[in-house]
Order: C-alpha cells, then sequence, then structure tokens
C-alpha cells in the first residue's frame, strides 16, 4: 500500500504567496523511512516548513529539489511494506 | 533505518548539539536570535522548544558581554557555546576571544580550563559586502589558545561540532553560511551528507584527502573544498589528476598529510577564501618550504581575496573570490605555462 | 509647530522614504520567486527597510544642515533621503552599479556621501562614535555644526555606544543620539534585550537631558529634536532622544517572522506616522489637499526616475574591486 506526502491545504497562505518550492529532500529516492522522520523542506518565500513521513516505508520522491509547489500538492509517496 | 538520511549542514550542528545537551547538563548556548529564530543561519534550529529557555538563552545586541560572560562560564565548570552570527561581528568583541578566552588556560599555567564554543558564519558569494562576507581564517588561526575548525561538509559539522563541545580548550567553529544548506541561500549538493544518528567526534588536526591523485596537490578548506574538486573534475577531462586536501581545522593544523601529498605529487595550489597576504595560503607553502624545498617541482600557486575589503557588487565579488575556473588556471601553472594558456 | 514649508518638506521626505522602500521591496524581490535565493535577483544580499520608522529621519533632519553630520544603520535609506543623499546614485549602489556612491562596492548597507556628511554601518551601534568624532571637529574647527547618530533600541545595549554618550557628555560635544525604537532586535523584543523600559533614562547616567517620544509622533519629536540641535549649536553639550516607532516589514526581506505577533504590523500601519502628519497639516489649515497631493507625486517621481536611473546603469568592471583600498 502507498501512502502519499501530501502538503496540507493550509501549509500557507496561499493568497499571499501561491507557490513554494521543495528545498530539500533528506533522503534519496528508495531510500526505507520511518514513520515521522522529517524526509523534506518546503520554503515559501524565506519560510521553511519541514515535512514528515506519513508512514513508513520505502520513500518515492515525486517533486524533485527546487520543484515549485502548492498547498494541497503530493510530493511523493511512501510505499509500505 | 536512518543512516540513509541526508542531512544539511545547519541540521547536523543542531543535532549535534541537541545530542551534547542531552547527555551534559553543563552544555547551554547563548546568542543573538538563536532561541525563538533557530539562529540566523539555522544552527541552533529547535533547540530552544527541548531545552527552554535557561539553557537556549537569547542575548542583547552585547557580544562583548555575552562572549565574555561565556569565558567567566566555562572557567566555571560549564560548557558554554556561543554564537557571533556573523564573524565580521568580531571587532565589537574581540578583547573576551583573543584576551580572555584565549589566554586564560595560560595565565593559569594550566589550572583553568576553558571549554567553551565561539560558533559563527563565515563567506560571501551572496552580495552582502564588507561587514557581512569575510571568512577571517587566518585572524583567529593566528593567535595562540585558540583551536579553529571549519568544516566543507555535514558529516564533518557533526563530529566536529561535538569535538569542539567536549575539548576543554575554547574552540572557535567557523561554518560557511553558503554550505549550510539554507533553503534561501544556494549550497554546493555534496554538503549535504549521509548523516548517522548517534553522536560521534571528527579528531581536530586530521585533514581528508578528499579526492586522491597523483599529479598536483591542491589544498583548501570550507566551502573552496566544493570549488576545488569542481576543478579536479574538469581537470580531469585534460588528463591532470589532482588531489584535494580538506584541511577541516586550522588549528590544529595537519601539516603532515598536507607533506606527504606535495612529497608525491611535487606541485601545490593553496586555496582559501580568506584574504591572500598573511593568511593560510602562506602557511601552507611555508610548512612544506620548511620540511624540504626539493619537494616542489614547480613554483606553488595560492588563490585567495586579493587584499581588498569583499566588494557588493556582484561581478566585482565573484572577481575578487576563488573558483573553479581560477583553481584550475593555477593547477595548469603548476604543470607548465604551455598548459595553463590551454 | 512647524512652519508650512517644515511641514511640507517632512511630509515630502516621508512620503519619499515610503515609496522608496515600497519601491525596493518588490524589486528585491525579482528573480526570487518562487524560490527565494538571497544572492539573486537585481538587488541580491540582505535587505533592511524602514517603512514605518520616516518620523526619525524626518522629525530630526528637518532641522539639520548640509554641514551637519549624519552617521545611520543598516537600516539606512529613510535617513539617507532626509539628509539629502544623492537619490540616484544611491539607488545605483544598492543595484552595484558603477555609477553608484562607491561603484557598488558598499551597497546598502554603506552608503556614503561625503557631499552632505552621510555615512552608515552595518555593524550595529558602530555609527555612536564616529558622530562623536564629527562633532569634535566641527567645534576643533570653530563651526557652530552638529552630529546626529541614529542606532535602533537593540543597539543601545553595545558598550561603544555607552563609550560614546560619555565621550560626548565628558567633552559637552554637540551629538544628538536618536534611538529608533522599533520594538524588535531581529527576532527579539525589547522587553528581553533591554533592563529598562525606557532607553531615554540612561542619559541620568550620563548627565545629560534624555527624552522619550512616544507612539511615532513626528510632531513630538519635531519639538524635541528642535531643541536638542539648537542646545547642540549653542554649545550645550548632547541630548539622548529615543522615538517608539514602527517597524512594517521584516527585520530584513524575507524574514519569516514568525517570533511577531500576527496583528501587530495591521495594528501599526493603522497609525501610520505619514497619514497622521498629513491629516494634521491639512485640518491645521497651513496646508491644502493640492499642496499635500503636489508634493506626493514629486516624490514619487523622484524615486521612479532614481529607480530607472540604477538599472539602466552599467556594471563595474571586474577589476573595479582592486581600486579604492587607500586613499
Amino acid at each position: 500500500m502507498a501512502t502519499e506526502i501530501t502538503l496540507a491545504p493550509d501549509l500557507w497562505d496561499a493568497t499571499v504567496n501561491p507557490e513554494g518550492i521543495v528545498a530539500n529532500w533528506f533522503f534519496q529516492e528508495g531510500a526505507s523511512v520511518g514513520k515521522g522522520a522529517t524526509v523534506a523542506e518546503i520554503m515559501v518565500e524565506k519560510t521553511t516548513i519541514d515535512i514528515v513521513a506519513p508512514a513508513a516505508g520505502r520513500l518515492h520522491i515525486s517533486v524533485a529539489k527546487d520543484g515549485v509547489v502548492k498547498p494541497g500538492a503530493v510530493i511523493g509517496t511512501i510505499e509500505e511494506g | 533505518m536512518s543512516s540513509n538520511r541526508i542531512m544539511t549542514v545547519s541540521r547536523a550542528i543542531s543535532e549535534a548539539i541537541a545530542q551534547e545537551m542531552r547527555a551534559d547538563p553543563r552544555v547551554f548556548v547563548m546568542g543573538e536570535d538563536i532561541a525563538k529564530y533557530g539562529g540566523i543561519f539555522g544552527s541552533t534550529a529547535g533547540l530552544l522548544a527541548e531545552f527552554g529557555e535557561e539553557r537556549v538563552r537569547d542575548t542583547p545586541i552585547s557580544e562583548t558581554g555575552f562572549i565574555g560572560a561565556g569565558v567567566g562560564a566555562a572557567m566555571s565548570g560549564m560548557r558554554p557555546i556561543v554564537e557571533l552570527m556573523f564573524v565580521d561581528f568580531f571587532g565589537v568583541c574581540m578583547d573576551s576571544i583573543y584576551n580572555l578566552a584565549a589566554k586564560n588556560i595560560y595565565f593559569s599555567g594550566g589550572h583553568y580550563k576553558v571549554p567553551m564554543v565561539i560558533m559563527t558564519a563565515t563567506g560571501g558569494g551572496y552580495s552582502d559586502a564588507g561587514q557581512h562576507s569575510q571568512t577571517l581564517h587566518a585572524t583567529f588561526a593566528h593567535l595562540p589558545g585558540l583551536k579553529v575548525v571549519a568544516p566543507s561538509n555535514a558529516y564533518d559539522a557533526k563530529g566536529l561540532m561535538i569535538s569542539a563541545i567536549r575539548d576543554d580548550s575554547p574552540v572557535v567553529f567557523m561554518f560557511h553560511k553558503g554550505l549550510q544548506g539554507l533553503a534561501w541561500m544556494a549550497s554546493p549538493e555534496a554538503a549535504a551528507t549521509e548523516l548517522p544518528e548517534e553522536a560521534y567526534t571528527v579528531p581536530f588536526g586530521e585533514a581528508k584527502v578528499v579526492r586522491p591523485g597523483k599529479d598536483v596537490t591542491i589544498v583548501t578548506l570550507s566551502m573552496m573544498v566544493h570549488r576545488a574538486l569542481e576543478a579536479a573534475k574538469a581537470l580531469e577531462k585534460e588528463g591532470i589528476d589532482a588531489e584535494v586536501i580538506d584541511l577541516r581545522t586550522l588549528v590544529p593544523l595537519d601539516r603532515k598529510t598536507v607533506i606527504q601529498s606535495v612529497a608525491k605529487t611535487g606541485r601545490l595550489v593553496v586555496v582559501d577564501e580568506d584574504y591572500k597576504s598573511f593568511g593560510l595560503t602562506a602557511e601552507i607553502l611555508a610548512s612544506v618550504v620548511e620540511e624540504d624545498p626539493a619537494y616542489l617541482k614547480a613554483a606553488p600557486r595560492r588563490l585567495a581575496v586579493p587584499d581588498v575589503p569583499i566588494p557588493y557588487s556582484r561581478p566585482m565579488e565573484q572577481f575578487v573570490l576563488p573558483d573553479a575556473e581560477t583553481i584550475a588556471a593555477a593547477v595548469r601553472g603548476t604543470l607548465g605555462k604551455a598548459r595553463e594558456a590551454a | 509647530m512647524p512652519t508650512k514649508s517644515q511641514f511640507l518638506w517632512m511630509y515630502e521626505m516621508m512620503e519619499k522614504a515610503r515609496y522608496y522602500e515600497d519601491t525596493m521591496a518588490a524589486a528585491y524581490m525579482e528573480g526570487k520567486t518562487p524560490k527565494f535565493d538571497i544572492g539573486a535577483g537585481p538587488v541580491p544580499g540582505e535587505m533592511h527597510l524602514a517603512a514605518g520608522q520616516e518620523p526619525c529621519a524626518a522629525g530630526v533632519c528637518v532641522h539639520l544642515r548640509k554641514d551637519d553630520a549624519v552617521t545611520a544603520t543598516h537600516r539606512p535609506h529613510h535617513v539617507a533621503i532626509a539628509k539629502g543623499v544623492d537619490l540616484k546614485k544611491m539607488t545605483a549602489e544598492i543595484y552595484g552599479k558603477e555609477s553608484g556612491l562607491a561603484g557598488g562596492r558598499g551597497g546598502h548597507m554603506h552608503l556614503l556621501d561625503p557631499e552632505v556628511n552621510f555615512s552608515c554601518s552595518g555593524i550595529i551601534a558602530q555609527g555612536t562614535s564616529p558622530a562623536v568624532g564629527a562633532a569634535l571637529a566641527a567645534r576643533m574647527n570653530g563651526k557652530d555644526a552638529v552630529a546626529v547618530s541614529y542606532l535602533g533600541e537593540g543597539a543601545a545595549n553595545q558598550g561603544g555606544f555607552h563609550e560614546a554618550m560619555n565621550l560626548a557628555a565628558l567633552w559637552k560635544l554637540p551629538v544628538i543620539f536618536v534611538i529608533e525604537d522599533n520594538g524588535w532586535g531581529i527576532s527579539v523584543p525589547k522587553s528581553k534585550s533591554t533592563s529598562v523600559a525606557d532607553n531615554s533614562v540612561r542619559a541620568a547616567g550620563y548627565g545629560i537631558p534624555g527624552f522619550h517620544v512616544a507612539d511615532n509622533d513626528t510632531l513630538a519629536l519635531f519639538e524635541v529634536a528642535g531643541e536638542a540641535v539648537a542646545r547642540a549649536r549653542r554649545g550645550e553639550g548632547p541630548t539622548l532622544i529615543e522615538v517608539e516607532t514602527y517597524r512594517f516589514y521584516g527585520h530584513f526581506q524575507g524574514d519569516p517572522e514568525l517570533y511577531r505577533p500576527k496583528n501587530e504590523v495591521a495594528e501599526l500601519k493603522a497609525r501610520d506616522p505619514i497619514r497622521r502628519l498629513r491629516e494634521t497639516m491639512i485640518a491645521g489649515g497651513s496646508v491644502t489637499e493640492a499642496e499635500a497631493d503636489e508634493v506626493l507625486a514629486r516624490a514619487k517621481a523622484e524615486v521612479d526616475e532614481a529607480f530607472a536611473f540604477a538599472r539602466a546603469a552599467a556594471y563595474p568592471a571586474p577589476e573595479e574591486a582592486l581600486r579604492h583600498v587607500f586613499a
């Protein structure tokens, strides 16, 4: 089963800044990660927000570093088991 | 499970501090904007939430006061980490650093310990001008009594920070802003590394050969390690095999690794983001020549900021900072003029 | 009370400074969205804007002459404008251009203009002693020029400031120390950095007069500063003034300001000092709406012209970096 890594729709105020970017991934594609591990960092203007793994499993990155994202975006998945 | 993490330098530093704070109640942190803000360059992010205001202390803009207080606390059995926000700000507080922190062990005949870490941000390249862009490696390394470290990547940053906190002497921990992996400042990809979860140390005085080679030795540290590696990669295509040495610490300085390398290659280029005259580049050259001038098959080269304040405007700043191209040209120079022109 | 021309001058400087900062805020973000890279865009590096702090500049500089010296802070634009620094050259400097004040060597925190006796520094409180020196030079040369040193409330905890106050008091020099208290030293509120609520009480420690100006009030500052400058010119020594002012933007552009109460800026903007000054001078009958509008239009045109000049200007040759280390 795969769990999506979804940015919360209210992660930042999109009326002020419609877009953010994926500033960092802290694991490589295919790495196994623990639930709750900080996997990525989103930057909106100069504010950064840590993104944690919603489940344990194998990480698949769908928005690479420096990719542009909006609130609610899926930036990756975690393949469980 | 998590040793496959690729962590940034700023996160490596804050993790190192947190682990030592958990292990040792004597460790605490003071500085400007280090608590709620988490440090302007992220080196203390998350510490306030875990350890509270007593051990993670925002200070007034009073560097002489709080760095001097760090010296007194260290002499009284604590292990303070104080942050000087930009190394350039040393001007307002140097007495606390070089007349107190650096000398009180000596003045007590070794009876006092001064186990403090002065953590500070260095480096330019992003147009912050002459009061916010210096590295000043040699300014601190020149003064007896201060250990000085300047990591180039996250693994070394964590290990060197833990060594610094556990050291009984004052350590100036110089992190380069452009290596921190901050989302808002460009950083070389290789600065972020796999980072073990557990606490570990990287010993002082042990340089690392980050790229073995046989034709020429490039000695450098901090940000310039990445520029040198980039140059080495370009030179490889020309059939030049460069060895790159990351000094990691200026004091103590691992002269042995440098000399062994030059004995092998016979050619030396030293690269530093600090000012050129009276600095690290000259120190490295002198160390080799004092050992045996015959090691050198060609005149050595030095690359550093050409004795001018760091200019603000981009074309001028990029001109004074060494980069992969100027490093590669210097390497070609040691191999004969024909190749320099190539 | 200010004369009509003083009213209009202060209003013009404040509108010019505000429009300058707002224009700069937009220029600074060019090349920095959606990815904020501090080194990118036509205006790279740190950027500290002073929108909201205009009264501190206008209410003091209205009393100054060209030969009076001013030292400002890392947040210098509003004061530079009120002191009469050439707007085109200043803007070109901030764009890193050859025709800038220093040919691009200094940038936004290092604006130095001997034409109008203005300088600033990015190091906190370090303009205080040079102001003492400027005042000393004026007196040694037999002139009645004064020196004004600006600093933030955070800087009032630097040793250098206290040494400068003692020197100025001891030698009875014509210095006016103006503390712009915007409430925040980056993320640290005044209550967490300063042992007294009001820095003007610190004047007593040096035996000099100290004044507190509440709520960013341009006219109250006008009166206090006028007195202080007159006293300094008469050879009666220094004065310390603390002005409670507003910081509308972050410490620097891109500051996430996670430390700041959510409504603070909106509440401060509701008490905009420029609008208050405009309303007062028009209600008082000395200035008409049309006259104020004309001043505003002129101020904006001058700023637009300065930015156009800076954008069009050429970058310096890289080797220019090597010049002007020595005189």
